[in-house]
């Protein structure tokens, strides 16, 4: 095994590959663009993940203004005043959830000739339609509570004595609900939260997940896609006549192989950057660790397009295999969606997949703080998957 | 015109007969649909069709024994919230403490001693200094469940205060107006609270509408997978047929069929209806396959013909404009690539596009995957063809205006050269 | 003589099929031998063998003493291979192929470059080096197929069918540059089906029919085994029947052999010029009608039908 000759041999692939300038659209652009999309780079800082609540105000009095100022201050509902016209459509184009309109002639007056009617139109099955409606309940909760009482006080003096006159009833239940308000709002808190401990506690990082889950995604396919060098090779009568000249097998293998892995590296470097740059996160913390996770993901890649290319016959079948196996594998393993999402059974399946460590691996890296330590086992996983399938594809590998 | 179908027909056949090229046309949205459905639970065993939250397990423990802490009890096990809770009660609460820590329960509601006494003081004695808190021991990977949970807990102590308060109130001020006697005074005032408490009637009350004339079929989540996956291999068969063409440009049956008696407008009509033939046959193939494996609903079959054909014309007018782009049959077929990736992630075939800002929303036009999305998912829900009539007429504006950038570009290099 | 390639009983048999039933030649040091027959005859599959690229199934070879069996690695280091479909990286330029490969066969640093360039001159390249292959004509392309395989200066350079389907002047260019790579002291194992190239160019020449040698020598040994016969070729009318033509004249005195094949009857016999009237006369008779006639001193060509009944070219 002549090292300068795998080397030739990486050479000559690197040049291959990046003769076509489209090249880069895989090796660099697309991967940046989907990490930065996904990645919600577009919201510097905080991330508002409030549900968006239009809200039509037709009533414009002091109690609307009084239930949209508690509505604002919801952590769950980000309220977003418009006209029915606007919140109608918004609603019709899906790009609200739910749609709270507060009718005229919604004030307290009202209230004395029974409750008041608020309408609430949602998205049906639509998870933030139903977290909006709780939100809105709540509040509708407190600020009615103190209307609830009074019109309660109202109704006990009226039953012992009626009331004389209507603005004798209304300065009752003002007073009523002044004294509501002040009891309510010096009420002591009556419910503590804990957040449990649970093993394994999820950081969903919106930033965090894209750059590993692209990186792995943009990485994966084109080393599977080294069924499609391998096939090229074959197609082009050049592997053939390699065999005739004086070099061994096991360097072409080499030489093929590591030429794509070092490629590889380059780009998940460049990708990491990027994602320290761009979107803020902390890839640097221990490069050690993360150079060795990238080594054994790559080795892992490489020896499944190893495998793969002792089935494949054409460029063509492999180019297409590789691209629908890698985006299934890569989906599969949490790399497009977070895997705390996934059904039991499912994430249970996808630990035989090496982008799910990987992308758990990475995670750990990113997200949840830990060292060389931490991720070996992850990394050995890999170097596992990586040694089985180069010897099975080294081993079905067809030189004809 | 006879001509121009001979020629279709044959590409159709070509196209169907590359094994590569069925791997992406086929065999991967099918692929891609029942991996997104295995991840959002669509397959699940027992798995509905929606994605409503249901069972939610919780655990109860009532250290209290008074009436408050009863009525919370009764509240969780109540008949009402049967399909909503799954509920369990304990007497230990370091035990419900660890179910939540093993993931066993959304959350545990511990009601501690006392409770009841802080709210309402015992007869003779004055209101508690202290006040005692329930604890909430909520389980933070099921942050939804446990927020449904808080909600419930908190209704309840609104009641709770309401009753509190609204007696005080009642009291006080029939009191102040002279309407009752200080003596009646504590009796009444638990009276009045009990009743308000119980009363539970809210004075704003919300009505819930979902702004549908009636009430649409359960929302299968299949439903915007299985249309987002084939729009987007759709735009792979198009650059695909559009490589085709440039291959054979290269090889040289192209300038052989335009020196026969066959007029350049036939030749490559017959070529582009085959592109648009190839689509229509993948998209139908899809839709067919869709249907029997997964038992997914797409509508109205007219909204879904026509919507098909408007989606798979956009899709067509796409791979010509990338066809006239490109300068040979490989970087047609990368491009072709970047582009559908591209157009599926712009699109929402990945991410629903109510997660990425508005410009993003606005470029995501351009693409037939935004449109053809929006009148799928509009169909699966129960609309018409009159409900799609937009995302069609988009369509075909966005095909003609292609057609017409393609036919430009085209004629500028004279596709009979080399 | 030294011999630079001995081979001895080759056989290569796939599955049921015998592609090769027992070859045995050599081929003397500084000489160019052609390995001439039909397609099918197993010409490709004896390079193959002999390039170590397949195992044989039996029998064995020693080029420059190395045994392909045993020493395969020696004798790759010797040899040089210049396949008939091209193997070369199209996306890469002239120089970078070249570069690679030389690389493949040890080559490298100044030693790599001074070669390349000499290489480029030697198959008349030198202007288009930085150029990618793509870019050139199907002979450029031959040229370069070729120039790969005489970077590590082999001693024996094997070349399968290298002028199939190109145009006459690459095809010039291409023989003269093996006469000139011989005339430096390389020798050549040349196949082809082409019997006007073997004749131009070899000093011996092996037929091969059916996986067998059926001949074999130098060209004048081989027309002596027609005996004193001549070629004649009769050129049939387009709607003419050239089959009914041969089969007619098969049987005739002094023809020893007749054969037909693209409106062409082939005839071997003893003097051309004699057997010109009664041949014309029988196809008169029989309603064939003639549009030409060439006549043919012994050549390959003869030597082939003489042998096995069949024109070279099917």
């Amino acid at each position: 095994m002549n090292p300068r000759k795998i080397l030739a041999i990486a050479w000559k692939d690197g040049l291959i590959r990046f003769a076509s300038r489209s090249e880069l659209l895989f090796f660099i652009l697309l991967p940046l663009v989907f990490t930065y999309i996904l990645g919600g780079g577009f919201n510097p800082g905080e991330a508002d993940t409030r549900v968006r609540l239009p809200v039509v105000d037709e009533a414009g009095t002091p109690l609307a203004a009084e239930l949209l100022a508690a509505l604002e201050k919801s952590e769950a509902v980000r309220v977003d005043r418009m006209t029915r016209a606007e919140a109608e459509a918004a609603f019709d184009d899906r790009d609200a959830a739910a749609l709270l309109i507060l009718p005229a002639g919604f004030d307290t007056d009202a209230l004395a000739d029974g409750a008041v009617e608020l309408e609430l139109r949602q998205q049906p099955n639509n998870l933030n339609a139903q977290a909006a409606e709780r939100a809105v309940l709540a509040v509708l909760g407190r600020v009615g509570r103190a209307l609830t009482v009074a019109e309660a006080s109202v109704a006990e003096a009226d039953r012992r004595q009626p009331f004389a006159s209507v603005d004798e009833r209304a300065a009752y239940f003002d007073a009523a609900r002044r004294q509501a308000q002040a009891l309510l709002d010096a009420a002591p808190d009556r419910l503590e939260v804990r957040r449990a401990v649970t093993p394994d506690p999820v950081g969903y990082d919106p930033a965090a997940n894209s750059s590993a889950g692209q990186l792995i995604t943009w990485v994966f396919i084109p080393l599977l896609g080294l069924s499609g060098l391998y096939a090229f090779e074959r197609q082009q009568g050049t592997l053939r006549r390699l065999l005739t000249t004086p070099t061994e097998k096991a360097t072409f293998l080499l030489g093929t192989i590591t030429g794509q892995v070092a490629v590889a590296l380059v780009q998940m470097t460049l990708l990491v950057v990027f994602g320290a740059l761009a979107l803020g996160l902390n890839w640097g913390r221990q490069p050690i660790a993360l150079a060795v996770l990238m080594v054994a993901f790559a080795l892992a890649s490489a020896a499944l397009g190893t495998t793969l290319g002792a089935f494949v016959k054409t460029e063509g079948q492999a180019g297409g295999l590789s691209m629908m196996l890698g985006m299934a594998m890569a989906l599969l393993g949490g790399c497009w969606y977070p895997i705390e999402l996934f059904p039991e059974a499912v994430r249970t399946a996808t630990k035989a997949l090496p982008t799910s460590w990987a992308m758990q691996g990475l995670l750990d890296l990113a997200l949840r703080g830990q060292d060389l330590n931490g991720i070996l086992l992850e990394a050995g996983v890999l170097a596992g998957f990586a040694a089985v399938f180069f010897a099975v594809g080294v081993w079905r590998f067809r030189y004809e | 015109m006879r001509k121009i179908l001979l020629i279709g027909l044959k590409d159709v056949t070509l196209a169907f007969r590359d094994r590569a090229a069925l791997v992406l046309m086929l065999a991967a949205p099918l692929v891609l649909t029942v991996g997104l459905g295995l991840v959002t639970g669509r397959f699940a065993v027992g798995g509905s069709a929606g994605s409503a939250i249901s069972d939610i397990p919780v655990v109860v423990v009532d250290q209290d024994g008074g009436r408050l802490g009863q009525a919370l009890v009764d509240a969780l096990t109540s008949a009402e919230l049967d399909d909503l809770l799954d509920p369990a009660t304990s007497a230990d609460p370091a035990a419900a403490r660890r179910q939540v820590d093993d993931d066993q329960a959304a959350a545990a509601v511990i009601i501690p001693a006392g409770f009841t006494d802080s709210v309402i003081p015992r007869q003779g004695a004055g209101p508690d200094g202290g006040s005692v808190q329930i604890e909430l021991y909520a389980n933070p990977t099921r942050p939804t469940s446990a927020g449904v949970v808080q909600a419930i807990v908190d209704e309840f102590l609104s009641r709770v205060e309401v009753g509190r308060v609204g007696g005080q109130v009642a009291v006080t001020q029939l009191l102040t107006h002279g309407l009752i006697s200080p003596q009646e005074a504590e009796a009444a005032g638990r009276e009045l609270g009990q009743r308000q408490a119980d009363a539970g009637e809210a004075v704003i009350t919300l009505r819930r509408t979902t702004g549908a004339a009636e009430p649409p079929p359960a929302f299968d989540v299949l439903a915007y997978i299985a249309p987002g996956m084939a729009l987007m291999f759709l735009m792979y068969t198009t650059a695909n047929g559009g490589r085709a063409l440039l291959a054979e440009r290269a090889q040289g049956t192209l300038p052989r069929l335009l020196v026969s008696p066959t007029s350049t407008t036939q030749v490559l009509g017959g070529k582009v209806f085959g592109i648009f033939l190839t689509g229509v046959a993948q998209m139908t193939i899809l839709i067919g396959a869709s249907t029997l494996l997964f038992n997914l609903r797409w509508g109205d079959p007219l909204g879904v013909a026509a919507l098909v054909l408007a989606a798979v014309a956009g899709a067509t007018g796409w791979g010509l404009l990338i066809t006239a782009i490109a300068r040979s049959p490989s970087q047609a077929a990368s491009l072709g690539s970047a582009v559908m990736l591209t157009f599926g992630i712009l699109g929402g075939s990945f991410i629903s596009l109510n997660a990425l800002p508005g410009w993003i929303r606005a470029v995501s036009r351009i693409t037939p995957n935004a449109w053809g999305l929006d009148g799928f998912t509009t169909l699966a829900l129960g609309g018409t063809l009159a409900d799609v009539a937009l995302p069609v007429g988009a369509l075909l504006a966005m095909a003609a205006l292609l057609f017409g950038v393609a036919t430009v570009l085209f004629s500028r290099q004279g596709l009979a050269q080399r | 003589m030294t011999a630079i390639l001995e081979a001895q009983n080759l056989v290569k048999h796939y599955g049921d099929v015998q592609a090769v039933k027992g070859l045995s030649f050599h081929i003397a040091e500084g000489e160019i031998f052609s390995l001439l027959g039909p397609n099918g005859a197993g010409k490709s599959t004896t390079i193959a063998m002999l390039s170590t690229l397949y195992a044989p199934t039996g029998g064995d070879a020693r080029i420059a003493g190395y045994s392909i069996t045993r020493q395969p690695m020696q004798v790759r280091a010797v040899i040089g291979v210049v396949p008939q479909d091209l193997a070369l990286y199209e996306d890469l330029t002239a120089r970078e192929n070249l570069n690679f490969w030389g690389q493949m066969y040890g080559l490298s640093g100044q030693a790599l470059r001074r070669r390349i360039a000499e290489v480029l001159d030697q198959i008349g390249l030198a202007d288009k080096a930085n150029k990618p292959v793509k870019t050139f004509s199907g002979g450029m392309k031959r040229r370069v197929n070729i120039g790969v395989g005489l970077l590590h200066r082999p001693r024996l350079l094997f070349m399968d069918e290298p002028t199939v389907g190109i145009d006459p002047q690459s095809r010039r260019a291409i023989l003269d540059m093996v006469k000139d790579l011989n005339r430096q002291g390389m020798s050549v194992l040349y196949t082809t089906h082409y019997m006007e190239e073997a004749a131009e160019l070899s000093h011996r020449v092996g037929i091969i029919d059916h996986g067998r040698m059926i001949a074999l020598g130098t060209q004048p040994e081989l027309t002596r085994q027609v005996g004193q016969g001549e070629t004649l070729r009769l050129h049939v009318a387009e709607d003419g029947d050239a089959e009914k033509l041969a089969q007619a004249l098969r049987g005739a005195p002094d023809i020893k052999q007749a054969s037909a094949a693209d409106h062409t009857v082939v005839l071997n016999v003893p003097r051309a010029e004699e057997a010109l009237a009664p041949a014309v006369a029988r196809a008169n008779a029989i309603g064939v009608k003639i549009r030409s006639v060439d006549i043919q001193e012994p050549n390959l060509e003869a030597v082939f039908l003489h042998l096995t009944g069949r024109a070279l070219r099917d």
